[in-house]
């Protein structure tokens, strides 16, 4: 098997638990990436709901996991995702929060590299889940994060049901995103939040890869061109100069 | 200041840390601590979603940081929680990169501090994220990704099978299907002429 294995460039990545723990295959991974001297991402997704409860508890356990990634486990940048117990998505109104809050604080009192990770609820070639990429990519950017991962769209839980428009509706939202005033994105962000979060209760479930792209060209449908279009517009509407 | 804690130091704080159960450690110390921070802290948010209050985020992050060195960590596998300062912890931030590059020749991205909401975008990392994928499609799905002009690195999903076989976890099937995906990620940059992209 040619070019397997990871490059010094790439980057290794390591799970803790939730809320505060990590196991000792975790520590055992790490050492080795430590030694070797490779470039580690070190994850967590504190969970809104769980162990913490409320709101500015996560967000407290966010900022205490995110600073131990670099404090106890020599990683290079942190890989956040605060998740919601109940839609088990990021995209919500208090997971939001959660990230923006915790980013914020830490970005206002250090140099660390901050990265966020995707979980919608809506699958591909669905306005529902186009939407809720662009928002937490909204709030991703303007709380002062570095780096976006994603998106796991129908929740990464069901096969093949993740496509690369996602992530053009992601990079596309951030860069417009960027530079704008807080208080504005704040306003674009609770309007879309209203177009979506009624949808959690029963998610449109979208289309798998192979019916989202010609799988020979790899060249999305122009189906799912159309709901990229939709998309666009209504976050054009909401007051974000994305590019259409 | 007091030198910054690595991993080994970590597992050996741990391997004297104080035994605690784990079920305490999930509903008594973890939450008890949280609300005692917020507190402290008088942490309470509004209906925004991204602060626009400075001070508040200056006490939240002190109500991290206090967390963090009045909880410790849990190790479940020992069975005990490993104590660190607030100076270690500041030391160990203080140590963090403050650059990482990652990818190599015209596609290598250097990811450093933005600084609130700069105009310098994040770095944009497409993929699935851990999302299952079919064998039979892996590299034309990472390519969909490899292919967006807007995308600098990427990130893997999880195979399926491998050579038809579950990728289930543990097991040397796992391990197989991790190097697969790997293989498959550099498959699809280079079909998408974007070798050296980093993963």
């Amino acid at each position: 098997m040619t070019n397997a294995g990871h490059r010094i460039t790439d980057a290794h990545e390591c799970s803790q638990l939730n809320e505060l723990k990590i196991d000792m295959t975790g520590l055992n991974m790490l050492s080795g990436w430590t030694t070797n001297g490779d470039t580690i991402m070190v994850e967590q997704m504190p969970i809104f709901g769980g162990y913490t409860g409320g709101l500015e508890e996560t967000a407290i356990s966010d900022v205490a996991t995110t600073l131990a990634s670099f404090a106890l486990f020599s990683g290079n940048f942190h890989l956040d995702g605060p998740i919601h117990i109940r839609w088990n998505v990021t995209t919500a109104k208090e997971t939001l929060q959660v990230a923006a809050h915790a980013a914020a604080a830490i970005d206002a009192n250090t140099d660390l590299l901050l990265a966020n990770q995707y979980y919608p609820a809506g699958g591909p070639c669905t306005e529902m889940c186009l939407l809720e990429t662009a928002n937490q990519a909204i709030t991703d950017t303007g709380s002062g994060r570095e780096l976006l991962s994603g998106s796991a769209a129908a929740k990464g839980v069901v096969k093949d049901k993740t496509t690369g428009m996602e992530a053009r509706i992601m990079g596309e939202a951030a860069i417009a995103a960027a530079g704008m005033k807080v208080s504005e994105l704040n306003g674009i962000i609770l309007k879309l939040l209203s177009k979506y979060e009624s949808g959690f209760v029963k998610p449109p479930e979208g289309k798998t890869f192979q019916e989202c792209y010609d799988v020979k060209t790899v060249k999305p449908t122009a189906e799912y061109l159309a709901v990229y279009d939709g998309a666009v517009q209504v976050l054009r509407d909401a007051g974000l100069p994305i590019k259409h | 200041m007091p030198r910054s804690l690595n991993v080994f130091d970590s597992f050996d704080r741990f391997s004297v840390g104080k035994k605690v159960r784990e079920d305490t450690w999930d509903y008594v110390t973890i939450p008890k601590n949280a609300l005692a921070m917020k507190e402290k802290y008088d942490i309470s948010f509004g209906p925004e979603v991204i602060p626009e209050d400075d001070d508040l985020s200056d006490r939240l992050f002190k109500a991290g940081l206090e967390m963090l060195a009045i909880s410790g960590f849990y190790n479940p596998n020992l069975g005990k929680a490993l104590s660190v300062t607030e100076d270690e912890i500041l030391a160990g931030v203080e140590n963090a990169p403050r650059k990482v590059k990652l990818g190599r020749g015209r596609e290598r991205v250097s990811c450093k501090p933005r600084r609130g909401n700069s105009r310098r975008k994040p770095i944009i990392q497409g993929g699935p994220t851990g999302a299952p994928v079919s064998e039979g499609i892996f590299p034309q799905m990472m390519e969909s990704y490899a292919q967006e002009r807007v995308v600098d690195t990427l990130v893997s999903g999880v195979l399926n099978t491998v050579s038809g076989r579950p990728s289930t976890t543990n097991t040397p099937w796992e391990i197989q299907a991790t190097l697969a995906e790997i293989k498959y990620v550099r498959e699809a940059c280079d079909r998408a002429g974007r070798r050296g992209m980093g993963i």
